[in-house]
C-alpha cells in the first residue's frame, strides 16, 4: 500500500467533469418484491449528495450495491467513466467505493490502526507487521480529515461517533472516491453531529463525493449540496438543495394515495383502558413515555429508524429493563417487570425479528403454536395431545393458515403465515393486549392485507391492539389513533381522522 | 471548534491501571503468589532441580496449549489434542523399531497428524460441521483405534535410540530439559506469529467477528483449516515427547489430557468466544497449574483434591474475567 493517499491526485481537473460514480437503470428484485426499478444515481466528486426516502423506499438495497453486498439484476455502475463489475465488498473498495453502515463493521477487539488496515496490513522486509507504519499512517490519515482519535486505542471502548472516524479514516486509506455514510447520526449527540458534519465537509473538500443517506430533513438541508429521493424503489428526483423546501421535500418522499388496502371490519373502540403506560423510561432509549391503549383500539405508533419504536414495544410487553415508570395492564400493575408476569397479565408482543425472536423454525407447527399455552393443555402435569391438537387446529381453520398439516416445520411456511401462527399463540392464550412490531415485515405484498385483516380482526373482538410501523399506509389505514416517537419520545397522539403525512412526519422529525 | 484530540488523553486510563487490565499480568501476579506460597510452605519446592522438572512436565500442555489456544482465537474448538497424543505414538514406535530412525518415526507421526489436522479442518471450516462435535467424534475414533490396534499391551519402543530418549530425560546445559525447550521455542514462534504476521492477525480478526472478517475480503474457512492443523501438527510434537517419556506407544497415554490442556487454557484468558486472548496468558495458566499441582503433592494433599481445587479456580477465574468484562462494557 502506497503512502500517496496522503495527496490529492493530479488529475483532479478532469474530476470535476467526470462523474466520481455513475449508477445507471438499477435494478432489483427479491422474491415477492422489486426493490428498485431502474434507479439512476450520478455522483460529483467534492459534493455532498443526499439519498432520502421512507423506511423500504430502496436506499439501502442501493447502498447494498454500490458495497458490493448485493449484486444488481440490471444496470451499469461508472466509476470515472470506466464500467466497473462490482461482485463483493473488496471488489467495492478496491475501485475506490467505501460504505461506512450504521452497523459499525470494525474488530471490537483491535486497535484503531489495526482496523484501518484490515484489508491489508503493510509489512517489512521479513512479512511481519510494520506496527511503527500503521500507527504513524493511521495518525496522518486522522490528520488529514481533521479528527483525531488515538491509533493505539482499542476501537471497542470507543464511542460510535469516533469508531466512525476510523471507518472513515479507512476509506482514506484505500483510496476511496466515493464515501457513503448510512444514517451516520442516529446514535450521535448533538455535539457529536456537528463534528461529523466538519470532517464530512473535509472529505468533500479532498475531491471525495460523499452520499449522506437520511431522512432527518434539517440534517440534509444543513450539509447536502444535491438531493436524491427513492420511494417505493423508483428514482423519483434529483435537485439542488435549493430548489427543495420543507414541503417539497416531504412531498417527494410521501407522494403517493393511500389505496383500500384496509377494509374496515370493526365498531368503535370501546372506552375501558386495557394498557396504560405513565412516564416510562429506560437506560437505553425510552424518555418519560406516557400513553393509554383501550380495548378494541388500534394504536399505530410511528416513527423514523432509532426513534424507539421496538424498544418501547419490548419493555412494555417486559422483555427489556426499565429504569422508571409504571405499566398497568387490565388494572394491574406489571411488576416484577418480566414477560412472565406480563403474560399472565395479558400483554403478549408479535415480535418485528420473526425469525430469532419468535419462530422455533425446526418446529411443528402446532408447538410454536401452543407455546404460550401449555398450562392449558396440561392434565396431571402431561400436556394433553388431542385437546392441544384440536386448540390449534381451531386456529388454523379460523385464520385460513396455510401448512400441509400441524406437523409441518414451521420455517417451510410463507413470511404471512409464520405471522398467523405466531397471533395465534398469544390469542390461545387470551391476550387483554397483544403489541404487533412491524407486523407486516418480510410478508409480501399480497398476504398483507390478509394480516391487517387479522389485526382489525382482534381489535374487533375487544383487544387492544399496540402496532410499531415505519410503514405510513399501514398506519393511517389500521389506527384508530397515531402516537409518533422522535428519539425516545413520544412527540404527538393524534386520532386519525385529524392526522395527515405531513402532520405525522413534522412530529416524527422533531 | 477544535477538532484535534476529541479521542485519547484524556479519557484514557493511567499506564498503571492499563496494565492491571491486562490479563497477563493479573496471572504473573497470580503465578508470583502460587511459588511464593509454596515456597514458604513445601520443604526444596523452590529449588533449581524442581522448578525444571516442573518445566519439563509442563512442556506437553505448553507444546499443545499453542495449537488450542489458537483453535480457541479462531472461534473454534479442538478436543481431539488428548487422543491424537496416545495416537501418534503408534506410528512412531513402530517406524523406529522398524528403521532405527528417530527421523522417519518423527516423520511418520507429523504425516499423520497432519492428516487428522486436515480432516478436522475440512470438517469445521469447508463442511461447516460443529468443532465441538468433530473433534469430540475424532477423539472417540481415534483412541477406539489405539485400543483396537494395541489390546491392553502397549507397544515398547525397541529401538532405544539415544536421541529418543534424550526428549525425555536430556537436558539443555544440564538444566533446562530439552521438552521445554522445545516447548519454549515453539510458544515464542507462534507468539510471534500471532502478534505480528498478519496471519496471525487474520486468526484474531476472524474469530473477533467473522462477519467483518469476510467483508474485508478474507478467506474465513481457509484461516479455520489451517488452525485445526497447526493444532494437530503441535498435538503431535506433545504425543513425541510424551512417547519418549514413557517409552512406548499405549492406549491410556494422554487420557484427559484435552482437558488440562483447555482447562490452563480458559484459565489464561483465551475466550471460548473467539478472538480474544494470548498465547502468553495461555502459557501462563499452564504454568499457573502445574506449579499449584507440584506444590499441593508437595503439602502431601491426594490428587483427588488437586482435581476439586483446579475446578474450583478455572470457575473462580473465568467468573471473575466475565464480570471485568461487563463492568469495562459499561453493563
Amino acid at each position: 500500500m502506497s503512502v500517496d493517499f496522503l495527496h490529492p491526485g493530479e488529475d483532479a481537473a478532469i474530476d470535476t467533469i467526470v462523474p466520481a460514480l455513475e449508477m445507471r437503470g438499477i435494478g432489483k428484485r427479491f422474491p415477492g418484491v422489486v426493490a428498485l426499478d431502474n434507479v439512476d444515481l450520478t455522483l460529483e466528486p467534492g459534493k455532498i449528495h443526499a439519498l432520502m426516502g421512507e423506511n423500504g423506499a430502496g436506499k439501502s438495497t442501493l447502498i447494498k450495491i454500490m458495497a458490493g453486498v448485493y449484486g444488481k439484476d440490471a444496470g451499469t455502475i461508472r466509476m470515472r467513466g470506466r464500467e466497473v463489475d462490482v461482485k463483493s465488498p473488496r471488489d467495492s473498495l478496491k475501485e475506490g467505493i467505501k460504505v461506512v453502515f450504521q452497523e459499525i463493521a470494525l474488530i471490537s477487539e483491535f486497535t484503531v490502526a489495526e482496523n484501518i488496515f484490515l484489508e491489508g496490513y503493510p509489512t517489512g522486509r521479513t512479512g511481519s507487521i510494520d506496527w511503527k507504519k500503521i500507527r504513524a499512517d493511521s495518525a496522518a490519515l486522522f490528520n488529514r480529515i481533521g479528527f483525531n482519535v488515538d491509533p493505539t486505542a482499542r476501537t471497542g471502548s470507543l464511542p460510535v461517533s469516533q469508531q466512525q472516524m476510523v471507518e472513515i479514516a479507512r476509506a482514506l486509506a484505500h483510496e476511496a472516491r466515493v464515501v457513503v455514510m448510512d444514517e451516520p447520526t442516529s446514535s450521535l449527540t448533538p455535539n457529536e453531529v456537528s463534528l461529523l458534519f466538519a470532517v464530512i465537509r473535509r472529505l468533500a473538500a479532498l475531491g471525495i463525493a460523499v452520499v449522506y443517506v437520511s431522512h432527518k430533513l434539517d440534517e440534509v438541508f444543513e450539509i447536502a449540496d444535491t438531493v436524491t429521493v427513492l420511494r417505493d424503489g423508483r428514482h423519483i428526483s434529483t435537485k439542488l438543495i435549493g430548489e427543495h423546501t420543507n414541503d417539497t421535500l416531504i412531498q417527494d418522499m410521501i407522494g403517493r394515495r393511500i389505496d383500500n388496502l384496509f377494509p374496515r371490519q370493526r365498531g368503535a373502540a370501546g372506552s375501558k383502558v386495557a394498557l396504560s403506560v405513565e412516564k416510562l423510561s429506560t437506560a437505553k432509549k425510552l424518555i418519560d413515555v406516557s400513553f393509554e391503549a383501550r380495548a378494541g383500539e388500534v394504536l399505530g405508533f410511528f416513527g423514523l429508524m432509532g426513534a424507539g419504536r421496538t424498544e418501547l414495544a419490548k419493555a412494555i410487553v417486559g422483555y427489556d429493563p426499565i429504569t422508571s415508570g409504571t405499566i398497568t395492564v387490565d388494572g394491574r400493575r406489571l411488576s416484577p417487570h418480566d414477560t412472565s408476569t406480563g403474560v399472565r397479565l395479558g400483554i403478549g408482543l408479535l415480535t418485528e425479528d420473526r425469525k430469532s425472536e419468535g419462530l422455533m423454525g425446526e418446529l411443528p407447527v402446532y408447538q410454536n403454536a401452543s407455546l404460550a399455552s401449555l398450562g392449558a393443555f396440561a392434565r396431571l402435569g402431561f400436556v394433553d395431545k388431542a385437546k392441544e391438537h384440536q386448540a390449534v387446529q381451531d386456529y388454523v381453520d379460523r385464520f385460513r393458515i396455510k401448512t400441509p398439516s400441524l406437523f409441518q416445520q414451521i420455517k417451510n411456511l410463507s413470511g404471512g403465515n409464520q405471522q398467523k401462527v405466531l397471533i395465534s399463540r398469544w390469542l390461545m392464550r387470551g391476550l387483554k393486549v397483544i403489541v404487533v412490531d412491524e407486523p407486516t415485515r418480510g410478508i409480501d405484498v399480497g398476504a398483507k392485507s390478509e394480516i391487517f385483516a387479522l389485526i382489525d380482526r382482534l381489535a374487533g373482538e375487544g383487544l387492544a391492539v399496540v402496532m410499531m410501523t415505519s410503514e405510513m399506509p399501514e398506519l393511517l389505514g389500521l389506527a384508530d389513533r397515531i402516537a409518533v416517537m422522535c428519539e425516545g419520545r413520544l412527540t404527538a397522539v393524534m386520532p386519525r381522522n385529524e392526522a395527515t403525512q405531513e402532520k405525522i412526519l413534522n412530529a416524527a422529525i422533531g | 471548534m477544535s477538532l484535534a484530540s476529541t479521542a485519547s488523553a484524556k479519557d484514557q486510563p493511567s499506564m498503571l491501571a492499563r496494565l492491571f487490565a491486562r490479563q497477563e499480568l493479573a496471572l504473573l501476579v497470580c503465578l508470583v503468589l502460587v511459588l511464593a506460597f509454596f515456597s514458604a510452605t513445601v520443604e526444596n519446592f523452590f529449588s533449581v532441580r524442581n522448578m525444571t522438572n516442573v518445566l519439563g512436565q509442563a512442556s506437553l500442555a505448553l507444546t499443545a496449549g499453542v495449537g488450542c489456544a489458537i483453535v480457541f482465537i479462531s472461534g473454534e474448538v479442538d478436543i481431539s489434542i488428548g487422543s491424537l497424543l496416545a495416537t501418534i505414538a503408534l506410528p512412531l514406535i513402530i517406524i523406529m523399531n522398524d528403521t532405527n530412525s528417530l527421523l522417519l518415526g518423527v516423520g511418520g507421526a507429523l504425516l499423520f497428524g497432519l492428516i487428522i489436522g486436515v480432516v478436522n479442518g475440512y470438517l469445521v471450516a469447508y463442511a461447516g460441521i460443529n468443532s465441538l462435535i468433530v473433534t469430540l467424534g475424532t477423539m472417540f475414533i481415534m483412541r477406539g483405534g489405539v485400543y483396537l490396534y494395541t489390546g491392553q499391551r502397549a507397544i515398547p519402543d525397541a529401538a532405544s535410540l539415544d536421541s529418543f530418549i534424550a526428549l525425555s530425560d536430556g537436558r539443555l546445559f544440564n538444566i533446562i530439559p530439552y521438552s521445554a525447550v522445545i516447548a519454549i521455542v515453539l510458544l515464542a514462534a507462534f507468539g510471534y506469529m500471532m502478534q505480528h504476521r498478519p496471519f496471525g492477525r487474520q486468526i484474531y480478526a476472524v474469530g473477533g467477528n467473522q462477519e467483518v472478517a469476510r467483508l474485508a475480503g478474507y478467506d474465513v474457512r481457509r484461516v479455520k483449516f489451517i488452525c485445526f492443523i497447526i493444532s494437530a501438527l503441535l498435538a503431535t510434537v506433545a504425543g513425541i515427547i510424551l512417547a519418549a517419556r514413557v517409552g512406548s506407544a499405549q492406549h491410556t497415554a494422554g487420557l484427559n489430557f484435552e482437558f488440562q490442556v483447555v482447562a490452563a487454557t480458559v484459565l489464561g484468558g483465551v475466550s471460548l468466544a473467539g478472538g480474544i486472548g494470548s498465547l502468553t496468558g495461555m502459557a501462563l495458566g499452564v504454568l499457573i497449574l502445574q506449579f499449584l499441582s507440584n506444590g499441593l503433592r508437595g503439602l502431601g494433599l491426594p490428587t483427588e483434591w488437586q482435581l476439586v481445587i483446579t475446578g474450583m479456580i478455572i470457575i473462580a477465574a473465568v467468573a471473575f474475567d466475565e464480570a471485568k468484562r461487563r463492568r469495562a462494557n459499561g453493563g
